[in-house]
């Protein structure tokens, strides 16, 4: 059956508007900081193969997952056992396609009965037409550390407690028993069970207006339409890359350590060939798996193409099981984008980055209109323990960003996050109020952006000082060691820095992964994020621009002279340009550097 | 002589005017050209149109006006130069905002950008000073450092000044310090203190709504003292000067020039306050308001006779946490373009032609299928007949254009293509409608819609439709119903104070304390705006949450001094609320109280609409003649009579299909449905009963 086109866009925009909705739901009814402040969940719809129908882009990773979460509901189920009023979940990177354990996805079926016959009764068992499903981060999942995500796991059997596809809810009532041991191996019980609770109500949801929206438009049609849209998708991504010349580029990045090997930067390698309107993404090159949880699961690797594919091709692309139809990968059994079980795999992200950042560099050889120079990655820390107050565990985990790299004709942006990561930050107030914790400082770090015709933009600093009682804190960022990478000439930003105790005799400098340092009373933890790389020639950028930047506090005088060639005089209190100065010290420099 | 109650609402291209003759009821309306460079031009041109009718200026009893002043100074950052005070070391607040992009498609575009700062660095000063989460102070203010950035600031040359501390919403005493301090040395700034403008928890929301009010204060300030000054000139000698605000009630003139964030949402909201008024006259109050105009659609929800507020709104990405009238807006109106992609995908919107070029049959060098083309090609607007006359429209260019973009390239006939692309923007405007209703809880088929706009009436037949919604009402005015709300709304103040605390086992004294502030404070203000405790109504509400959970219900309380037994009411109130809003509730669960509210309104003696006696008048008396009109491949081409709006009269009844033509729009009936005049010569659509 063919749809006609009208009727698609109207389905379309139907589905868009029911995940929107259920995307509200979870995070109005979201108990933990995590997804209430910090906004880390996203939904979708599914049809029975587990192909992605419809979502709400919150975090693109997030949506790579949820087909592989389906295939593996479907390959531990049969479709006789699959009933309305089910839920599945799982949090399993290898038995399901969660990235790490802390995300745990929910999956309800949806069935489909027709139109209820006037004065007659719907039939009893309806059609499977489908899935709502949904992702949340988990506060805390068990294992070691506060958060679960141990920097220095060896395995995922200490990444917390894993569960394959299973069954959570029948007839609509959740299992009380699984609850039970979800709830025994997390420190934060109520939160946990609160969330997945949210995230079955907000995947109910999803089913109610998938059902409705059969009913208006007819189960084929609908159905019929999902091929369509796939179709749509696929053929605009297709024409743009057969719009590129065909050839081949490559690109590396590396990640600081994996946190056990503390000095040995992990290599990301993507070779990328194009060849009329297919492109093949070939990560063989990259290093082996790591002892510690560097590791991705190939279902990442393949989120991380399709990001990258769309912010390429149109960041307002309808993100689709099409686009994934063009995504090709190829990945080495036993290499860092493809461990063998039990491989850890807790602290993704910085992987992922790495791996981002390689894909621009290896397109970019191909199609070079859009460039970015390197970004902060993301990081997030974690404070757990026990409160004094209530006697209850407590997670207290916050994620952040910093500078993004320049853009062709923009500056990087200050204070974001960047690539796939896209968290709130939790405010000053609920984070004073909720936790035992005051923070000292939170601004952005004067010449963190890496100098270049487009700046770089600029990282931040939270200092957190420990109030009344101990507590363990985990770090896992990156470029620490390694700097984001300027382009064309542009500088590379400023590395980021984590340390207990600064400047004191007892300063202790953290590497970008930790976990479990145990902090006392009136301890100070002082995290720096890392700016974004310069794009272009810093001698290029436009004195005007460098002048404000002086005026605004993002470069300081010293570093516009020392790396823009500017010259900028301080008086009364405001800055101004010297325009000779500046003529005659960037001839200098540029006829040193010939 | 009888008296006259005056509004205006300023548009983009029209001002509308309402005049409402107090001893008579009877309502006339006027259209203005809008004076963008100087915007008080309108408001005069309109007001002496009355005064050249034999009016006297000194018996117009009431003047109010919603304005784009303050939202266009805001979106055209044409604001003040403003400088920013902060607790010393927390810059990042301001910069870094949320920290995360949009979600959507800002999450994958690499050239993103976050709003312009609108107080820059360069303008912030750091204040040594911190309170703690309990409101303590644990470094008092450096007065010296103080004097110092003030001092700085206007050297600068700063115009105006936010000052937002950390907790000051529990303690306000270091930003009162600095009033007292910039009194002295910097008294010709304007001043906006986060204590004073949002006293609510999360320091970013905060922060960014008292630096917009500070960054609009002076514009507005000035543009409303002129505007005073040239109306006293005409002769008015009310004390009634209002201005609508996006909370949806109005606000004095000096009020409003001290608080100018909250009229951002000024002009839609008397759309939504205008529906309130109706639908009480009419005797219904569960409602959903759709205004199309040109460019953009705003709907919002009536629930009980009283719209939804947020206290998350944003213009232009930047985040305002004053409670507004809850107006979910999309990009679809008459200009919006329809075309289609290189690989056969249509698209209807999100870009606009604008009302430059404007559609094609506008002949000024459109070239892009827009709703408006669609609309005439289907036969719902007339060529000659477009606002009245004043515009003739090229039918036959925007049927080629329609043709050779759209209709061949689907393999579908123009009419049929037409038809196509107002199926398609009607569904994103029902999900619009959605968004507001239905994803709330609310039950779409317990509520009536009301359109208006100019293209409102047009599209909101099919919609109707669409979502099962039984009942569509079309104001006799669509194209002025702002300016018609302006004059149904009372004075109206929000007043908040945040305190976290456990509900159960809440100390009352220090609640009750606080909320007894709050009353003092509101009354104080409303007594200065000349209303007498007769004239005064408040009602406080709590913002609760489960212990835990990251966004409040705002739920209304028992009047103070609480007792305990009204802490267990408030608690099954919230739990009951949270199952219409999102479908489940958890009695078992702690609450929490996150802040205190007072709503207070000053009550404006109201205008008395009356119903309109019929004359007699048939029906087929205002027949005007009959088109054909296109209503998609179901019915196809349907011979449709002609209504003249103006010579319809209560109890008149028809069935559709049919068009009733009026000046500012054309409303359609579609062959489902029939349409009554109801006493108030409002159109009642609704399903013919089969």
């Amino acid at each position: 059956m063919t749809v006609d086109p009208i009727t698609l866009q109207v389905i379309q925009a139907r589905l868009a508007g029911i995940v929107q909705e259920m995307q509200n739901s979870l995070f109005r009814t979201g108990f933990s900081t995590i997804i209430r402040e910090s906004q880390d969940a996203s939904c979708a719809l599914l049809n029975t193969k587990g192909e992605v129908v419809a979502q709400h882009v919150v975090l693109p990773l997030h949506m790579g997952a949820f087909p592989a979460c389906a295939q593996g509901v479907l390959r531990h189920y049969q479709p006789s056992e699959i009933n309305e009023g089910d839920a599945f979940i799982t949090n399993h990177p290898y038995l399901g396609g969660s990235p790490h354990a802390p995300d745990m996805a929910v999956l309800t079926p949806i069935f489909y009965r027709g139109v209820k016959p006037r004065g007659g009764h719907a039939p009893l068992r309806g059609e499977w037409v489908g899935f709502a499903a949904d992702m949340a981060h988990k506060s805390d999942i068990g294992g070691p550390v506060p958060g679960s995500c141990w920097s220095q796991a060896r395995e995922i059997f200490q990444e917390g407690l894993h569960l394959p596809p299973i069954k959570y809810a029948s007839r609509f009532e959740p299992s009380r028993d699984i609850e039970a041991i979800i709830g025994a191996n997390s420190r934060t019980p109520e939160l946990v069970i609160g969330d997945m609770r949210g995230q079955v109500g907000a995947a109910r949801l999803g089913e109610r207006r998938y059902q409705e929206l059969m009913e208006k438009y007819g189960c084929d049609t609908v159905l019929a339409s999902f091929e369509a849209l796939f179709a749509l998708t696929e053929s605009k991504v297709r024409r743009e890359i057969a719009s590129w010349p065909d050839g081949a580029g490559a690109g590396e990045r590396f990640v600081d350590s994996d946190g056990i090997e503390l000095d040995k930067p992990v290599r990301i390698h993507v070779k990328v060939e194009k060849k009329g309107d297919g492109l093949l993404f070939d990560f063989t090159g990259s290093a082996g798996q790591t002892k510690g949880p560097a590791n991705i699961r190939p279902t990442v690797v393949r989120a991380a193409c399709s990001y990258c594919l769309t912010a390429l091709v149109d960041p307002a692309l309808e993100i689709n099981n099409g686009l994934a139809r063009v995504v090709e990968i190829k990945v080495r059994e036993g290499s860092v984008v493809h461990p063998y079980f039990p491989a850890p795999v807790n602290t993704y992200n910085p992987t992922v980055h790495a791996l981002v950042e390689a894909l621009f560099e290896a397109v970019s050889q191909i199609a070079p209109h859009k460039k970015v120079a390197d970004g902060c990655s993301s990081r997030s820390i974690i404070i757990g323990g026990r409160s004094n107050k209530t006697g209850r565990s407590y997670v207290q985990y916050e994620i952040f960003g910093g500078g993004s790299g320049g853009r062709s004709g923009k500056d990087g942006v200050s204070g974001t996050n960047v690539n796939q990561s896209n968290a709130r930050i939790a405010p000053v107030e609920i984070i004073e109020s909720e936790f035992s914790t005051r923070i000292r400082r939170f601004e952005l770090i004067p010449d963190s952006g890496g100098a270049g015709k487009f700046r770089g933009g600029l990282g931040f600093v939270r200092e957190y000082e420990m109030l009344d009682q101990e507590a363990r804190f985990s770090l896992r960022s990156t470029k620490h060691t390694i700097a984001p990478k300027g382009l064309e000439g542009g500088l590379g930003g400023r590395t980021g820095w984590c340390a207990l105790n600064p400047n004191t005799a007892e300063e202790k400098i953290i590497p970008s992964r930790y976990s479990d340092h145990l902090l006392q009373p009136g301890d100070v933890v002082r995290l720096e994020t890392p700016g974004g790389g310069g794009l272009g020639n810093p001698l290029e950028r436009n004195p005007e621009s460098v002048l404000r930047d002086v005026r605004n506090g993002y470069v300081t005088r010293e570093k516009a002279g020392e790396l823009y060639g500017v010259v900028v005089e301080s008086a009364n209190g405001d800055f101004a340009l010297d325009e000779r100065g500046t003529q005659q010290t960037r001839k200098a420099m540029q006829s040193s550097r010939r | 002589m009888a008296k006259y109650r005056v509004t205006v609402d300023t548009g983009g291209t029209f001002s509308d005017f309402v005049f409402f003759n107090e001893d008579t009821g009877e309502i006339s309306i006027a259209k203005v050209p809008s004076t963008p460079k100087e915007p008080f031009q309108a408001v005069l041109n309109g007001a002496k149109e009355l005064l050249d009718k034999g009016v006297a200026a000194k018996d117009i009893s009431f003047f109010s006006h919603g304005t784009t002043v303050g939202t266009n100074t805001l979106l055209e950052e044409k604001g003040a130069k403003t400088g920013l005070l902060v607790t010393e070391g927390f810059r990042g607040i301001y910069e870094v905002m949320e920290q995360s992009r949009g979600y959507g498609p800002a999450t994958y575009d690499l050239f993103f950008e976050k709003p312009r700062l609108l107080a820059p660095p360069f303008y912030t000063e750091e204040i040594p000073e911190r309170v703690d989460f309990r409101g303590q102070a644990l470094k008092p203010i450096d007065v010296e450092s103080s004097l110092q950035a003030i001092r700085r600031l206007k050297q600068k040359k700063v115009e105006s000044i936010a000052a937002c501390f950390l907790f000051s919403f529990l303690n306000p005493d270091h930003e009162l310090k600095i009033k007292e301090i910039a009194a002295r040395e910097f008294p010709e700034a304007s001043l906006s203190l986060s204590c004073e403008v949002l006293p609510q928890i999360r320091e970013f929301y905060r922060m960014s709504t008292t630096v917009i009010n500070a960054y609009i204060a002076p514009v507005m300030s000035e543009y409303l003292g002129r505007l005073e000054q040239r109306l006293r000139e005409l002769g008015l000698t009310t004390p009634r000067l209002y201005i609508m605000q996006s909370n949806g009630g109005v606000a004095t003139f000096e009020s409003a020039a001290k608080k100018p964030v909250a009229t951002v949402l000024s002009g839609p909201a008397g759309g939504v306050i205008a529906s309130v008024g109706i639908s009480q006259r009419v005797g219904i109050k569960n409602i959903i308001t759709f205004d199309m105009g040109g460019t953009s659609c705003d709907v919002a929800l009536i629930h009980e006779g009283n719209p939804i507020v947020t206290t998350q709104g944003r213009i232009n990405q930047r985040p305002i946490s004053l409670p507004m009238l809850d107006i979910h807006t999309v990009s679809a109106g008459g200009g919006t373009i329809a075309r289609i992609d290189a690989v056969g995908g249509v698209h209807v919107g999100p870009d606009s032609a604008g009302a430059d070029p404007g559609p094609i049959c506008y002949d000024h060098g459109g070239e892009e299928v827009t709703i408006t083309d669609a609309n005439l090609v289907l036969g719902v607007i007339h060529p000659d007949r477009f606002l009245g006359g004043r515009l003739k429209l090229n039918r036959a260019k925007a049927e080629k254009l329609l043709e050779e973009k759209i209709a061949r390239r689907l393999g579908l006939s123009t009419l049929e293509a037409a038809d196509g692309i107002l199926k398609i923007i009607n569904a994103k405007m029902e999900e619009a409608i959605k968004a507001v209703s239905s994803q709330r809880g609310y039950d779409i088929r317990d509520f009536t819609l009301i359109a208006f706009g100019g293209g409102g009436p047009m599209h909101a037949g099919r919609m109707a439709l669409d979502l099962g919604i039984p009942t569509l009402l079309i104001p006799l005015t669509p194209g002025v119903t702002s300016a018609l709300g302006l004059l149904l709304a009372d004075v109206k103040h929000d007043y908040v104070r945040s305190k976290l605390a456990p509900l159960k086992g809440l100390n009352l004294d220090e609640i009750n304390g606080l909320v007894s502030q709050l009353t003092e404070q509101a009354k104080k203000d409303l007594h200065g705006e000349g209303f007498s405790d007769g004239e005064i109504a408040l009602q406080p509400f709590l913002d609760l949450r489960y212990a835990g959970q990251g966004y409040e219900l705002t739920v209304s309380s028992p009047m103070p001094p609480l007792k305990p037994a009204d802490l267990d009411l408030i608690r099954r109130r919230f739990d009951a609320q949270h199952e219409q809003a999102h479908g489940h509730k958890a009695e078992s669960e702690p609450v929490e109280l996150v802040s205190l509210r007072l709503v207070s309104t000053g009550i404006v003696p109201q205008a008395k609409l009356s119903p309109t006696t019929p004359t007699g008048r048939k029906v087929e008396e205002a027949l005007t003649g009959e088109r054909k009109i296109f209503f998609g491949t179901e019915h196809g081409l349907l011979n449709c009579r002609i209504y003249s709006r103006k010579l319809l009269e209560p109890g008149h009844k028809f069935p559709g299909p049919a068009v009733i033509e009026q000046m500012d729009t054309t409303t359609v009936i579609h062959p489902e449905q029939e349409a009554t005049v109801d006493g108030y010569l409002n159109l009642i659509v609704k399903e013919k009963k089969t």
